[in-house]
């Protein structure tokens, strides 16, 4: 057992998109950071090439964690970067109906279009943001695109976080899914969090934080390294940015329950249904850059849903195909025939996480009549895209994924029902932040990842204001 | 033999079993065991959550024991989750994650040392690794995000556009199923019914009428016609078998309901909430894509798109085209499959000279002049409040107002009074809550028809009974009847479609046939007397599309009752199981089997043949005890010399 001695201005739980933001500009600004993960260092040489290995190394659990009745599988990512290792880099800013819906349930002001402008520009900043080329559009894009213009369905590009994919030398984006292996992709390694080290941020990986102490202006967190070697560390600030999950678990962890009732409550993850169809001719989802265009329909958004024009790799495929035996393998053998739509739903009933005998995390999370009814008709839309476009047969996904971790810390001004205050403190803590996914009020219907940078960089201004009083 | 670090023996047994019932191998695929996925189970399980792992274990274990029959059945269950609730189904969920998953990532991870798994399923993504610096970092150009600004709703479509979006909705509404369709009938009553005040509001706002107006004759009518279509009418489409004679013996005779294509709707201004939606919903149902143009006068602009959008409605299948006559020529141009006009007499007459030479099929719902015909025995006072109701609902504005009250003389004058003492009840008002009888006129051009016909009717020697305080130009015109109105008047000859109602005396059950009859129109009727019998005989004589016995307009209020006119009221039905087939192209199907038989009526034709069919007819049709049996054995005889023939016909073709 050691201990680390050093007391640290800030210590950030979790190098993923939000720590790494933090670490940044916290950093830059002359604190001393300490960056605590419990995933991996890789890099582009070093990340795993089998899904079996990306599955187990770059996920909590060994790949999958379930809800209570086992419908929804979450995937949460384990790795120094986080999200941006093993997501699809899109980065879409949130209109005025996720962030007015925000401002309705947390009564903070900032969540408009207008105030969260410049922070998403910051954001934005850091990073270098393509569109796909229209030449480099795959078929099942193709099929996307038919399908929604022959419907009247409105789509648009995608914006992806990416610096030069090479497609011209025949990649297949749907590989860094566990990690891009030509730095291609913006994730935090190779962009903000290679800055925040270079600031002098330190970094302390495949170390698991399971307690955090704050008591008299300074906070203890104790460390558990992949070896089980203990570790404490100290500071004057904890900035929590270890996701919903991670920060809900941590905090139940340590009794934080206590001081804030609401702490576990309000989990939110956009339930996403994978639809495959077949087609006579050959599809090839997984060539290229797997995912060029998005749905952009407003009667989409006002009905609850999105559509993804994504695909899986093999494993996942076969996993998300109902059945077993030689039926299964048929279709495992079609798969360059297989087109893709995936139904993201913006969920309404809010979840729960909490904290098990023998520290076993247990999630609540169901989908109610309205969720359900949302899911079908982003399902009817499928149908109606795959069918215009002459699908042969379609095979309904019936396991939910969740991939956007959302809420358990919600942000609002009540103690009462929130959990995160405006000034991104906990509420009754003068030292404790986050800013991360776990602080969405809700369900936003967008994908998270450039409004946590926002939200990160928001935070950071408010973690600086407080060490300099 | 595969080893473990995590797992015994056993469990290994039981992961390499139950992988061969879940992955047997097919074609080039191996099956589970022969892929030597099993020995690489520790790459999975060292990272696997304690608890995860020791369950996973144990029921590896447990499935070593079990014989392959039930390891089937199990996971079949498990596919099948849905279907149990609570617990149960999620430990059949749990298993299929837990087992399926770990059997499914060991397996497709493709660990084979050549990549045979890969190869198979074709699965070749790769990554291209290579030295060298990446290509210049594009940041956002601030115009790429231009293009990204919220879509604000597809751009109001021109005729042109509007058939090519429609077209191409066919493309997923035709492989939608009955069922379907249905359903988002059924999803649209929802919507429908969760904004109905708001629905109200803005009909109101267009049209000018009476709030309970708005609400029972276009919301409610709407929705009785909704849930008709998604039960009964759905049965009306389906593929419906009917007799097959006896010479066709052996084969199918089948019809087929299928979708004309795209179909124009052209609706009137004076329920412009029902006549989009009942149309627009049963040329749906019948599978068909929509233009639907609105009258310019009410448009309800939006509305309707956002009810068949919220309900689901792909946006091609229906497209809303707003405009004059001039945008209904323009569509009518565009060749659609069929033309459904609901309007005035004079307009459906230039739709119908406009698609003739196109040969565009045209279903008229034209004007009325309806009677309505009260004997001495109908019970007056109710037959007075119909009348009220009848001639001044949607102040007159209906294509089946009254328009002719004939009253049988002994029970005329105190019918009149009746009638005067109702019609003073009525309050008028586009009222906010409910609490008025009828509202204004929509338009300033009926407005100037009705007075028209009031002048010329003044101006002829008609007598006024109420109403005559009218200015002749505000659209709230109190209702009005008129008596003493003769053949010469206008009142008694076009349609008035105002709040007016002219008083007539007949004598004889022949006379007031006669005079019901005495119009260009026939679109709807009704018919008062306690004597059921002699109401049916009169209600049969007269020449009208509809008729109501006891009852006025009351034909409409039936989903199931087809609706449409006769004479110059147009022709064609819509509603009801007929109103459905019309927009259908109802196809005749015979199904018989492939075979090598040569049917007797085909070549080669032969005197003996014309002998053996003029004894077959003559049996079939002449009737007689014995004919059935005569004429079983002429057709085997028949049948017996076609092959025959057939045979001496194939030696001459060579």
């Amino acid at each position: 057992m050691s201990q680390e001695r050093a007391l640290y201005d800030a210590i950030i739980v979790g190098a993923g998109i939000s720590g790494s933001f933090m670490a940044y500009r916290l950093s830059a600004a002359g604190m001393k950071c300490l960056v605590v993960e419990a995933g991996k260092s890789f890099s582009r040489h070093s990340y795993p090439r089998k899904e079996i290995d990306a599955n187990s190394q770059l996920y909590w659990a060994g790949g999958i964690e379930l809800n209570s009745d086992c419908t929804i599988g979450f995937l949460r990512p384990k790795a120094v970067g986080g999200g941006s290792i093993v997501n699809q880099a899109l980065v879409d800013r949130f209109d005025d109906i996720a962030l007015d819906s925000w401002r309705e349930v947390s009564g903070v002001a900032f969540f408009t279009v207008e105030a969260m402008a410049p922070w998403y520009e910051m954001a934005e900043g850091e990073l270098s943001i393509q569109y796909i080329p229209k030449e480099y559009w795959n078929k099942n894009a193709e099929i996307f695109r038919r399908g929604f213009d022959n419907n009247g369905y409105q789509w648009a590009p995608l914006r992806r976080a990416q610096r030069d994919c090479r497609y011209q030398d025949g990649n297949d984006c749907i590989e860094c899914l566990a990690g891009c292996r030509i730095d291609s992709k913006q994730s935090m390694p190779v962009t903000v969090l290679k800055k925040a080290l270079a600031a002098g941020a330190e970094l302390v990986s495949e170390c698991e934080v399971v307690e955090v102490l704050e008591a008299n202006g300074q906070t203890t967190v104790r460390g558990i390294h992949s070896g089980g070697r203990e570790a404490l560390f100290r500071s004057k600030i904890l900035v929590l940015a270890a996701g919903a999950i991670g920060n809900v678990k941590l905090l139940l962890s340590s009794g934080f329950e206590r001081v804030l009732p609401a702490l576990g409550k309000g989990f939110y993850t956009h339930p996403q249904y994978m639809n495959l169809a077949l087609y006579d001719e050959p599809i090839n989802a997984h060539k290229g850059p797997f995912q060029s265009l998005k749905s952009a329909d407003m009667n989409f958004r006002k009905s609850g849903f999105k559509l993804e024009n994504v695909y899986a790799p093999p494993v996942g495929l076969a996993m998300l195909i109902p059945g077993f035996g030689k039926a299964h393998q048929r279709t495992m053998k079609s798969i360059s025939h297989l087109a893709c739509i995936e139904v993201a739903v913006r969920d309404t009933n809010p979840g729960r996480i909490r904290v098990g005998r023998a520290g076993r995390l247990l999630i609540d999370k169901r989908l109610n009549a309205e969720d359900r009814a949302r899911r079908e008709r982003g399902l009817a839309a499928v149908r109606n895209i795959f069918l215009s476009t002459g699908a042969k047969k379609i095979i309904e996904g019936d396991i939910g994924i969740g991939l956007h971790l959302m809420g358990g810390c919600n942000m609002g001004c009540d103690p009462a029902r929130s959990v995160v205050s405006p000034e991104f403190r906990l509420h009754g803590y003068r030292n404790v932040f986050a800013a991360d996914s776990s602080v969405f009020p809700n369900a936003p219907g967008i994908n998270p990842s450039l409004t946590v940078m926002a939200l990160s960089l928001m935070g950071a201004e408010q973690v600086l204001k407080a060490a300099r009083s | 033999m595969s080893t473990s670090r995590h797992l015994s023996p056993t469990q290994l047994k039981g992961l390499l079993k139950v992988g061969d019932v879940l992955v047997p191998g097919l074609g080039g695929l191996p099956p589970f065991s022969a892929s030597h996925a099993a020995g690489e189970a520790d790459r999975m399980f060292d990272y696997m959550n304690e608890a995860d792992r020791e369950g996973l274990k144990r029921v590896l274990f447990l499935l070593r024991f079990l014989p392959r029959w039930l390891l089937r059945l199990i996971f079949f269950v498990a596919t099948h989750h849905r279907l149990f609730p609570g617990p149960l189904g999620a430990a059949f969920r749990m298993l299929n994650i837990g087992v399926k998953g770990c059997v499914m990532t060991l397996y497709y991870s493709d660990l084979t040392p050549d990549g045979a798994i890969y190869r198979e399923i074709g699965w070749d993504a790769k990554i291209v690794e290579r030295e060298g610096a990446p290509g210049e970092a594009a940041s956002v150009p601030s115009a790429a995000r231009e293009g990204e600004r919220p879509f604000l709703g597809p751009k109001r479509p021109t005729p042109k556009e509007a058939f090519e979006r429609a077209r191409s909705g066919r493309a997923s509404l035709s492989r939608l199923t009955l069922e379907e369709r249905a359903k988002h009938l059924r999803e649209l009553s929802r919507v429908i019914l969760r904004r109905r005040e708001e629905i109200v509001e803005r009909i109101q706002a267009d049209t000018g009428k009476s709030r309970l107006d708005a609400l029972v004759s276009e919301v409610f009518g709407a929705l009785d016609c909704l849930q008709w279509l998604s039960s009964h009418g759905k049965r009306a489409l389906r593929e419906r078998r009917v007799h097959t004679p006896w010479t066709l013996m052996g084969k199918r005779s089948l019809i087929w309901f299928e979708p004309l294509g795209t179909v124009l709707v052209i609706s009137p201004w004076n329920y412009p909430f029902y006549q989009a939606i009942v149309p627009i919903a049963s040329a749906f149902l019948a599978g068909n894509t929509v233009v639907y143009k609105p009258s310019e006068w009410t448009p309800l602009e939006g509305l309707i798109e956002d009810c068949l959008l919220e309900a689901q409605f792909a946006p091609n299948w229906v497209q809303i085209v707003y405009g004059d006559g001039s945008v209904g020529r323009e569509l009518i141009e565009e060749r659609p499959d069929k033309v459904f006009f609901t309007g005035s007499t004079r307009t459906g007459r230039s739709v119908l000279a406009q698609a003739a030479p196109l040969l565009v099929p045209v279903e008229l719902e034209l004007g009325g002049k309806d009677p309505m015909v009260v004997f001495e025995d109908a019970n007056i006072e109710r037959a007075a409040a119909g009348a009220a109701w009848g001639a001044f609902t949607n102040t007159g504005q209906s294509c089946t107002s009254v328009e002719r009250l004939y009253v049988q003389e002994a029970i005329y004058e105190p019918l009149k009074k009746a009638l005067l003492e109702e019609v003073r009840r009525i309050r008028q008002g586009v009222d906010r809550d409910g609490n008025a009888e009828i509202g204004a006129m929509t338009t300033d051009f009926q407005v100037a028809i009705v007075r028209r016909h009031v002048e010329d009717a003044r101006a002829k020697g008609a007598r006024f009974l109420c109403g005559q305080d009218w200015d002749g130009s505000s659209r709230m015109i109190p209702p009005i009847v008129v008596e003493d109105v003769t053949d010469e008047m206008l009142l008694c000859r076009e349609e008035t479609f105002g709040p007016v109602l002219p008083l007539f005396k007949f004598r004889s059950e022949e006379e007031a046939v006669e005079l019901a009859n005495k119009s260009p129109y026939g679109l709807s009727a009704s018919v008062w007397s306690k004597d059921l019998e002699r109401a049916r005989r009169v209600a049969a004589r007269i020449v009208t599309g509809n008729v109501s016995i006891n009852n006025v307009m009351v034909t409409e209020g039936n989903p199931a009752l087809p609706f449409g006119g006769t004479k110059e009221s147009g022709f064609g039905r819509y509603k009801g199981e007929q109103g459905l087939h019309s927009f259908c192209n109802v196809k005749s199907v015979m199904i018989d089997r492939d075979s090598g038989k040569i049917e007797a009526n085909w070549y080669p034709y032969t005197r003996e043949k014309y002998l053996l069919f003029g004894a077959l007819i003559e049996h079939l049709f002449r009737g007689g005890p014995l004919s059935f049996f005569r004429f079983a054995l002429t057709g085997l005889k028949l049948e017996g010399y076609c092959k025959r023939a057939r045979e001496g016909y194939r030696n001459r073709a060579r």
